[in-house]
């Protein structure tokens, strides 16, 4: 089962019963670990009847996608969606063309200011949201920019940036100065050269950073519920919540509804966990 | 010459100067001007929709800002009031040492048992390493609102699964009803179990990450010298991870006390506001009760403190060489 550490037969033995300990204790940390996303999809694929028992019943079988159906049935439930994409994706298109800049010249530039604009981005990511959510409210108020899809745009662009310039930033540090320098001496225009050169080598890191940007966007809470007043205007979190609220609430459809909010996200976390893990540790992220 | 020192690369010091674009002055002030017209617009954003709001709120924390200047839009100045009101006022004081007691158990719990998932990842086979970093992954990918809403469902007092599994452990006798939600302590137990679960990935992969950097060698020969695992912790593993572990606890405390969705997801801030913490003060305040300026000054005692530690994480992040 495992591999022993030392050739010295003396020590393999004990090191040898050391790792299967070690095993039994991970696989059992990672079961108490998993088992609330386990119970979500679980409790998703349940029959109505299993969901209300007694006795819970820990694997879904029959397997059922009533849960499903009924939640997509809600009224409503294809607005949201919509809501929360043109949301999400354009303000992490947005924030990704501006950053893209912001991050190459702190990356590749030595100019005055440098740290002061370094210490600004650390230093955003810190203010509350549930502090901002304040004048934030009262600034979009006053032009009129309550329950405008647009408004919530910007306030995520916005609130994504300080994240996705410190992150794209470390990705070009990545990429050797040598590359740039061949082309430019090659003749290749300054622009040209982020193009034909850079970008394509800062494919994944892109990748990443929106996926990481996507996220952030798409769980908030906070913001889409003060400032998306009208029920046409929510986004999944929203009304997701709102379930919760009626009078019976369907927890077969809540959390089918939240396994289907949530699958989007654990598909991309898989495809670049690697990344993320690599990336995250030098910068300031928000969980 | 400046010109080749301005375009200097950053992180690459010592890889030999960089061969110029061919001098002229003009040439120069344009390079000059370059990076801050290509983060103009990212500084135009964060101006528009951070720094001014946060001019705001600190305005606002000084006006009499009630439903009624929402119409008007004419608020009193009134000084400290505001300040002074909340400092005097029980409920907040709760609230902050609630917020502080949340803080702290949350961080110790995260650190702490994060760490030692990071040990264990470093002991274990490669296989159950892929699953326990899988399962990690999932943890930490869910979104926060999908995971609160399950949380309501583990715990709901009739069909939870969390209940039955007690019921059946026979630790506390029949909790087949208990009602997690409604009892004060019991709540905010809940709520930082969710917020300890939900954490604990993003700081026992990144520990397990800057384990990973260091050398076996030094562990081999500690080991030769005849330390035990105790004393490698000390003398080795703690020493070399102190920046990693010192940044990942301020973090977790601005993240903590930032705490919003969980808190009022699963409880509104009740019952009796016993789970009620800096944020979800704040914004009750405001939009509950419509307070719009002793909201705002609540925030701004949360900025104030969170300032602290975020100046203490820069601080941090400088000696290691992050912000240059």
């Amino acid at each position: 089962m495992s591999t022993p550490t030392t050739s010295s037969p003396a020590r393999r033995t004990p090191a040898r019963r050391r790792r299967t300990v070690n095993n039994a204790i991970a696989m059992a940390v990672s079961a108490v670990m998993v088992f609330p996303v386990y119970w979500m999809v679980a409790t998703a694929l349940k029959e109505r009847s299993d969901i209300l028992s007694a006795v819970p019943k820990f694997v879904p079988w029959p397997i059922s996608l009533e849960n499903f159906t009924r939640a997509l049935d809600k009224p409503g439930f294809w607005t949201f969606v919509r809501n929360s994409l043109t949301v999400t994706v354009s303000s992490v298109v947005l924030s990704l063309i501006i950053s893209l800049f912001a991050a190459i010249a702190i990356a590749r530039f030595r100019f005055a200011g440098r740290r002061a604009v370094l210490i600004i981005l650390v230093l955003v990511q810190m203010v509350p949201a549930a502090a901002m959510v304040i004048p934030v409210y009262l600034m979009l108020r006053s032009v009129g920019g309550l329950d405008f899809l647009p408004g919530l745009v910007l306030t995520y662009m916005t609130f994504v940036l300080p994240f996705t310039i410190w992150t794209l930033r470390g990705f070009v540090d990545g990429v050797p100065v040598e590359l740039e320098e061949a082309a430019l001496v090659d003749g290749c225009g300054r622009f040209q050269m982020y193009v034909r050169v850079l970008l394509p080598l800062l494919m994944p890191g892109i990748v990443a950073t929106s996926i990481f940007a996507f996220v952030n966007a798409w769980d908030d809470y906070i913001f889409a519920y003060v400032i998306m007043k009208s029920q046409d205007n929510y986004t999944l979190p929203v009304w997701l919540v709102s379930f919760k609220t009626s009078e019976s609430v369907d927890y077969g459809a809540m959390i089918a509804a939240s396994t289907i909010f949530s699958i989007p996200v654990l598909v991309f976390f898989l495809l670049v966990q690697r990344r993320l893990v690599g990336g995250m540790t030098s910068g300031a992220v928000k969980g | 010459m400046a010109l080749t020192e301005k375009h200097r690369p950053v992180r690459a010091p010592d890889r030999g100067r960089r061969t110029g674009p061919p001098d002229g002055r003009r040439r120069a002030r344009r390079s000059r001007m370059l990076p801050w017209a290509m983060i103009a617009p990212a500084l135009a954003a964060l101006l528009l929709i951070q720094g001014y709001p946060l001019l705001r709120l600190l305005t606002l924390s000084t006006r009499e800002f009630g439903p009624r200047s929402l119409f008007t839009g004419q608020s009193d100045f009134i000084g400290l009031d505001n300040f002074t009101r909340i400092f005097t006022d029980a409920d907040f004081l709760a609230v902050l040492l609630r917020t502080v007691v949340f803080t702290l158990v949350c961080v110790t719990l995260l650190m702490v048992l994060g760490f030692l998932i990071s040990h264990l990842l470093m002991g274990v086979s490669p296989w159950a390493r892929v699953v326990l970093t899988v399962c990690l992954v999932l943890v930490w990918a869910m979104p926060m609102v999908a995971a609160t809403l399950v949380w309501q469902w583990m715990f709901q007092p009739q069909y939870g699964v969390a209940n039955w599994l007690l019921t059946r452990l026979r630790l506390f006798g029949d909790m087949s009803v208990y009602d997690w939600f409604s009892h004060p302590t019991q709540a905010l137990g809940l709520i930082i179990l969710l917020t300890v679960w939900k954490g604990l990935p993003f700081v026992a992969l990144t520990l397990f990450a800057a384990r990973g950097q260091i050398s076996e060698s030094l562990y081999e020969a500690a080991r030769l010298d005849g330390a035990g695992t105790l004393q490698m912790f000390r003398h080795i593993t703690i020493p070399i991870m102190r920046p990693v572990l010192a940044i990942l606890t301020i973090l977790e405390v601005i993240w903590s006390v930032n705490s919003f969705t969980p808190i009022w997801v699963l409880t509104q801030g009740g019952p009796d506001g016993a789970t009620t913490t800096l944020g979800v003060y704040a914004y009750i305040t405001a939009f509950s009760r419509n307070e719009y300026g002793s909201g705002a000054s609540v925030a701004v005692v949360t900025v104030v403190i969170l300032a602290l530690f975020s100046v203490a994480y820069v601080r941090r992040l400088s000696r290691q060489g992050d912000v240059v």
